[in-house]
């Protein structure tokens, strides 16, 4: 376990830093399915448990029995992968984007908790978001493209009070935070996977809800559980919230 | 009860004057009683607090009181504590007082009360309690959620090795509710019907992150936990305190291991002198400094105080400032004047106060090791000469220095490197000689080893050798090499020689090293022996020659035999008659050959003994290429001549013959049974003579099969067994039958060719074409029969005329003598016939001459298609031609119808053309019957006939006559 991280964790900063160099040179690539195939690997690396999950049971002790199956409930503070699958393409960038965002915020909270692992994992969330925004880009100048509508999400309600958890809660949360986390971004892959094809085979602006045959996309962290939460219906336009329970 | 009224009335009596000095000391009356009691719980360090005031005083006055508090839990007759609280109370002060539960209170509801007492020595009557006050209930259950289970308390800080209690309230009154540590359950006690406790003893730290208490409703149902965070904090270990210039302290200490918890920030230290009553706050977790007091404090008392939430721990030392000085490092290190054997160091220290002194050590190491150590007193500025030194070394030196009031640590080292400077070669360098004759020149090769680097004295740059001739003075020849060459090579005449060999470095030149090589052949027929290998390497002794020895050298070859050799020798003195060769090049199994010299006066080396030897002794790798002679019947010689003993791995001591018989019982005399690796029987014959190399095997058996196999052996075993060769043993006689049989053959074939050679010598004398019928026996034949009218035809007689043979078409059945096959089968459809033509074109003779073939003489005259159509007559039977087809049945049949008469046989039953015959009847020779075949019809050929009588030549068909498919002549009929 310890080796594949070790293995990994190169890689991690790689992609990081190639993405972090592609956002700050405003450089986008120009081929759909290059971009789109970045953005593959990118939610499959990010749908990987050993890169922040799995060390942070480790970490906080929660590798027992009676704690570890709590932390594989995924909360409902993702979007579910029917809910992705039934926004248009725009809506979905900006939903990632979004949720992503608020991610990052909640992860900078944890830093204490994983300095190593959250520092990998903001680099890729950020090189992330950075092709997150350059297919909005080239979508917008395809004949799919949408009003133009800012990638970031707005500010949203003002999270309620919320009594101040104590640090056994506090694991739990956190542990099913980064449960959801990777559970979201399978729902992203698996999206993704889905476009390449709808993309050939129509230029509908809605997904298909058909799984591509001979899908190999890696198995997610979470079976089932994140397609039944935000149901949001086919047309409608999944808005952002703003945050994430804590 | 008279009694008791009475002691009632003194009481009071006894009280009244008491009563008026309270009433002039206090101006409230008693009792005192607390007032506007409140409790309040503080869930982070689980204590409940309380605050109250006693209203009753006067102003401006104090009165020591005492309040005794009872603390009930879950109810207030279930009384857990019960304190007295002894304090100074005024007038509306509000008092305050904490406890702290156990039990964490949020898992049950608590009831405070108290009351009070005057304790002031003021009043010296006896004070007695007020009144309790009324309960006040401290329930934290109720700022609980709505979750169906809590455990408690949250985020606790507890010290390591501490015992902490933990409860859960549980809002569903289950029974099924389990608790865990760290994934292990723990079991504690009921308290209530949904409260539980669990008392943990002695905690220890496991992570940063806490450790993890939980209790769930069994079978995935709610869940509720904590997190405890366990503190560690360690008392520090080596506290110490020193200075380098007396003017600043700095303290070190090790800490050890901060739990680093992220409840509580680490561990503080604070550093405290008790004489002065200062005290500092430490920024670094191990170490502090601390100011010098201008004072001339010299004694100091420090405590290290480590501090964390929950405990502190501290450590004390005691010590003189003046024993505490731990000199800075030295500067400015470096080399002066440094020459090939000496070197000044210079140096310079940090001055400590005033006139202070410091004890400077300064070692000088080469290669690594402490050479020279020397101690110097200084003030400021320190300088040694070293002396002693080797030139062109390279050497370290180094200072430490030490306060010299009180010696207390070293100071940290100073290292400085530096080289001596050169020097001329200290030492000849050691030379040796090999002289070998080249194209009838003596040619000396001259070795010489490098000088040590001790001797060396700085790079050696070159190599002058100087060849002087001892036999004639003639200019001395100069050779200067450059190093790092270590041989040169000399041709020389038949002169004797002497020879200098200097080695040059930047400095000069070393002393020489002086040879002489002889200009007469050398004592080359020596003592050989051998030598034995040790671990230690080849023990080497010899006998001195000559009494005027001035040395001896040992020269031999590191490698094997069969490599070029490098040449090594040693250096002995002259009382010495013993060494020991060592090498690191010394390998087992591998031959050494020394060659010991003796050194005369002269300087001229003589060789006195060789020796050879070995470091291990092996077992033969190879076995020796037999070959097999000398086969016969009995015996067989082996030899393997090509085969080098010198080159084996160990001293060849001989041979080992092994011979298998395919019997395998009896072995040949001087052969012994021995059993081979293999486990198979053969024989063995053991040869101890390792110069002999060959074997002759005797008695053996013939047309035998034997399997011989050769391998040498050493002192350590045999060779490889090797396949074996197979020989097979010949017959006893089949050389005598050879020694006949082939000259036989041989004079067969001369005679063969002989024969050939002379066929026509030979034809004509055994068997002519044309027999000569003068000399047939047919002829004696007649004359013995005294016939007169039988003559011998002579060819000149002989009239050439054509005579024509015709065979009548009769269809009658006619065979071919000698395939018997039936003409029914080859049915004749025109006549054959015989032509008789003139032979004038070819005849060169004095006449015409008819040529036709006399069958008396055919033998075979059937075997020629061409010339077998003769016409046989119908009345004999096929089966009467059989007796004439060979030569006896023929003369025998000539013989018996000669006697007959001619006349027996009528002509016309003959039914034949006649064909004319050249010779009388009466010729012919029975003894020469033509063996050849008749020519074909066509021939031409003339050939000498015989003219046989009719008689003899036609039998009547009823007797069976043999020649009744032969065409014969007829009396008197003849053509010629």
């Amino acid at each position: 376990m310890r080796a594949q991280r070790m293995r990994r964790t190169p890689l991690s900063v790689i992609l990081g830093l190639l993405f972090l160099s592609m956002a700050a040179t405003s450089k986008c690539l120009g081929k759909y399915h290059e971009l789109l195939l970045q953005l593959r690997r990118q939610a499959d690396h990010m749908q990987d448990t050993s890169t922040l999950l799995d060390p942070y049971i480790r970490i906080q002790g929660l590798d027992t029995p009676g704690l570890k199956e709590r932390c594989r409930e995924c909360p409902r503070a993702f979007p579910s992968e029917d809910a992705l699958r039934g926004l248009s393409r725009q809506g979905f960038l900006r939903t990632l984007n979004a949720t992503l965002g608020l991610v990052l915020h909640r992860l900078t909270a944890l830093y204490q908790d994983l300095p190593e692992a959250q520092q990998l994992v903001g680099l890729n969330i950020r090189g992330f978001r950075s092709n997150i925004h350059c297919m909005s880009l080239l979508l917008r100048s395809s004949s799919e493209a949408e009003t133009p509508e800012p990638t970031q999400p707005g500010p949203g309600p003002t999270p309620p009070p919320t009594p101040p958890s104590d640090a056994f809660q506090h694991k739990l949360k956190s542990c099913r935070f980064l449960r959801g986390y990777h559970c979201f971004m399978h729902s992203v892959g698996q999206v993704l996977r889905e476009w390449g094809e709808s993309r050939s085979r129509s230029r509908s602006r809605r997904h298909s809800p058909r799984r591509a045959p001979g899908d190999t996309a890696p198995s997610g962290p979470c079976r089932g559980g994140a397609r039944r939460m935000w149901p949001f219906r086919r047309d409608r336009r999944l808005m952002p919230r703003g945050h994430l329970p804590r | 009860m008279a009694l008791f009224a009475v002691f009632q009335t003194t009481f009071l009596l006894a009280l009244l004057p008491l009563r008026t000095y309270e009433s002039e000391v206090l101006s409230e009356p008693l009792p005192l009683t607390p007032e506007s009691l409140k409790v309040s719980v503080n869930s982070t360090r689980q204590c409940l607090h309380l605050q109250w005031t006693v209203h009753s005083l006067a102003y401006h006055q104090e009165l020591k009181m005492v309040f005794q508090i009872q603390i009930s839990r879950f109810k207030t007759s279930n009384v857990i504590w019960v304190e007295n609280y002894r304090t100074t109370v005024k007038r509306n002060r509000v008092l305050h007082w904490s406890w702290e539960s156990k039990l964490p209170l949020e898992c049950a509801a608590h009831f405070i009360r108290m009351r009070s007492m005057v304790d002031d020595a003021r009043i010296p009557k006896p004070g007695f309690w007020s009144n309790w006050s009324s309960w006040e209930e401290a329930d934290a259950q109720n700022s609980l959620g709505r979750d169906p289970l809590f455990v408690f308390p949250k985020d606790k800080l507890v010290e390591e090795g501490s015992n902490v209690t933990i409860c859960y309230v549980s809002r569903i009154h289950q029974d099924n509710i389990s608790c865990y540590l760290e994934g292990v359950q723990i079991y504690g006690e009921q308290l209530d019907r949904s409260v539980s406790a669990f008392e943990l003893k002695n905690v220890s730290f496991i992570r940063k992150k806490g450790t993890n208490v939980f209790c769930k409703v069994d079978q995935g149902g709610a869940l509720g936990g904590i997190v405890l965070f366990v503190s560690m904090l360690e008392e520090p270990k080596d506290f110490s305190c020193e200075t380098q210039d007396l003017k600043t302290l700095t303290c070190t200490w090790d800490p050890g291991s901060d739990t680093g918890l992220s409840k509580q920030p680490s561990q503080s230290y604070t550093l405290f002198e008790s004489f002065s009553g200062k005290k500092t706050l430490c920024k670094h977790r191990n170490w502090c400094n601390w100011q010098v007091a201008q004072d001339s404090q010299e004694t100091y008392n420090f405590t290290l105080v480590a501090e964390n939430y929950l405990r502190k721990r501290s450590v004390s030392i005691l010590f003189n400032l003046t024993q505490r000085v731990h000199p800075m490092t030295p500067y400015k290190l470096f080399p002066k004047n440094v020459g090939a054997t000496n070197a000044t160091m210079t140096w310079k220290v940090h001055s400590i106060g005033n006139n202070s002194t410091l004890l400077c050590q300064l070692e000088l190491l080469a290669e690594g090791k402490v050479i020279q150590q020397h101690n110097v007193s200084i003030k400021v500025n320190g300088e040694y000469l070293l002396s002693e030194l080797e030139p062109d070394t390279e050497y370290v030196a180094r200072v430490r220095c030490a306060y010299t009031n009180h010696f207390w640590k070293w100071s940290e080292l100073i290292s400085q490197k530096f080289n001596t400077a050169e020097a001329a070669p200290s030492e000849a360098p050691d030379v040796w000689r090999n002289m070998k004759m080249v194209s009838g020149h003596p040619t000396v090769s001259l070795f010489w080893k490098p000088l040590s680097k001790v001797h060396a004295n700085g790079k050696i740059l070159f190599y002058n050798v100087i060849v002087e001739n001892l036999d004639k003075p003639s200019r001395l020849e100069v050779l200067s090499i450059p190093a790092p060459a270590r041989s040169t090579e000399l041709t020389l005449s038949q002169c004797s020689y002497q020879i200098h060999v200097t080695a040059h470095n930047n400095v000069g030149p070393s002393p020489a090293s002086v040879i002489v090589i002889s200009g007469g052949p050398g004592n080359e027929e020596v003592e050989s022996g051998r030598v034995n290998g040790t671990e230690d390497g080849f023990s080497v002794s010899w006998k001195p020659q000559s009494g005027d020895a001035t040395g001896y050298v040992v020269e031999w070859c590191d490698g094997p035999q069969d490599l070029p050799c490098v040449l090594q020798w040693k250096n002995l003195g002259p009382n010495t008659t013993s060494t020991v060769i060592s090498s690191g090049a010394f390998r087992p199994g591998v031959r050494y050959n020394f060659r010991i010299y003796e050194i005369s006066a002269k300087r001229m080396a003589h060789l006195l003994e060789t020796k050879a030897g070995y470091l291990e002794e092996l077992a033969p790798s190879d076995n020796p290429q037999v070959v097999m002679s000398n086969l016969t019947s009995h015996s067989f010689t082996l030899s393997w001549k090509d085969y080098s003993t010198e080159s084996q791995p160990g001293f060849i001591q001989g041979y080992h013959v092994y011979l298998k018989t395919k019997a395998g019982e009896h072995c040949p005399p001087a052969f012994e049974k021995t059993v081979l690796p293999e486990d198979s029987v053969c024989c063995r014959h053991t040869i101890d003579n390792p110069e002999q190399k060959t074997f002759v095997v005797e008695n053996l058996q013939p047309e035998s099969i034997y399997e011989f196999f050769v391998t040498p052996y050493t002192s350590v075993g045999e060779g490889p067994l090797d396949a074996f060769t197979k020989i097979t043993t010949p017959d006893e006689y089949s050389h005598i039958l050879i020694r006949i049989i082939l000259p036989m053959i041989f004079c067969v074939l001369i005679v063969m060719i002989i024969c050939y050679l002379k066929r026509q010598w030979l034809k004509e004398k055994c068997y002519p074409d044309i027999p000569d019928p003068y000399k047939s026996s047919v002829l004696s034949l007649i004359k013995s029969k005294e016939n007169p009218h039988l003559t011998i035809m002579n060819v000149n007689d002989c009239v050439p005329d054509a005579i024509e043979v015709i065979n009548k078409p009769e269809g009658s059945k006619i065979q071919f003598l000698g395939t018997r096959k039936s003409l029914t089968e080859t049915e004749f459809t025109k006549p054959a016939y015989i032509y008789l033509l003139p032979t004038e074109k070819n005849y060169s003779g004095p006449g015409p001459c008819i040529c036709f073939e006399n069958f008396t003489y055919n033998q075979a005259a059937s075997d020629f298609a061409s010339c077998g159509h003769f016409p046989v007559t119908p009345q004999a039977p096929p089966h009467q031609l059989g007796p004439l087809t060979s030569p006896e049945n023929l003369l025998k049949a000539l013989e018996q119808n000669y006697m007959n008469s001619l006349g027996e046989i009528p002509a016309g039953e003959a039914n034949l053309n006649y064909v004319s015959q050249l010779a009388s009847p009466t010729s012919g020779d029975k003894d020469s019957l033509p063996t050849n075949p008749p020519e074909p019809a066509l021939c031409s050929e003339y050939k000498m006939q015989m003219a046989i009588p009719l008689g003899l030549a036609s039998a009547p068909p009823s007797e069976n006559s043999s020649l009744s498919s032969t065409t014969l002549l007829g009396q008197g009929e003849h053509y010629c």
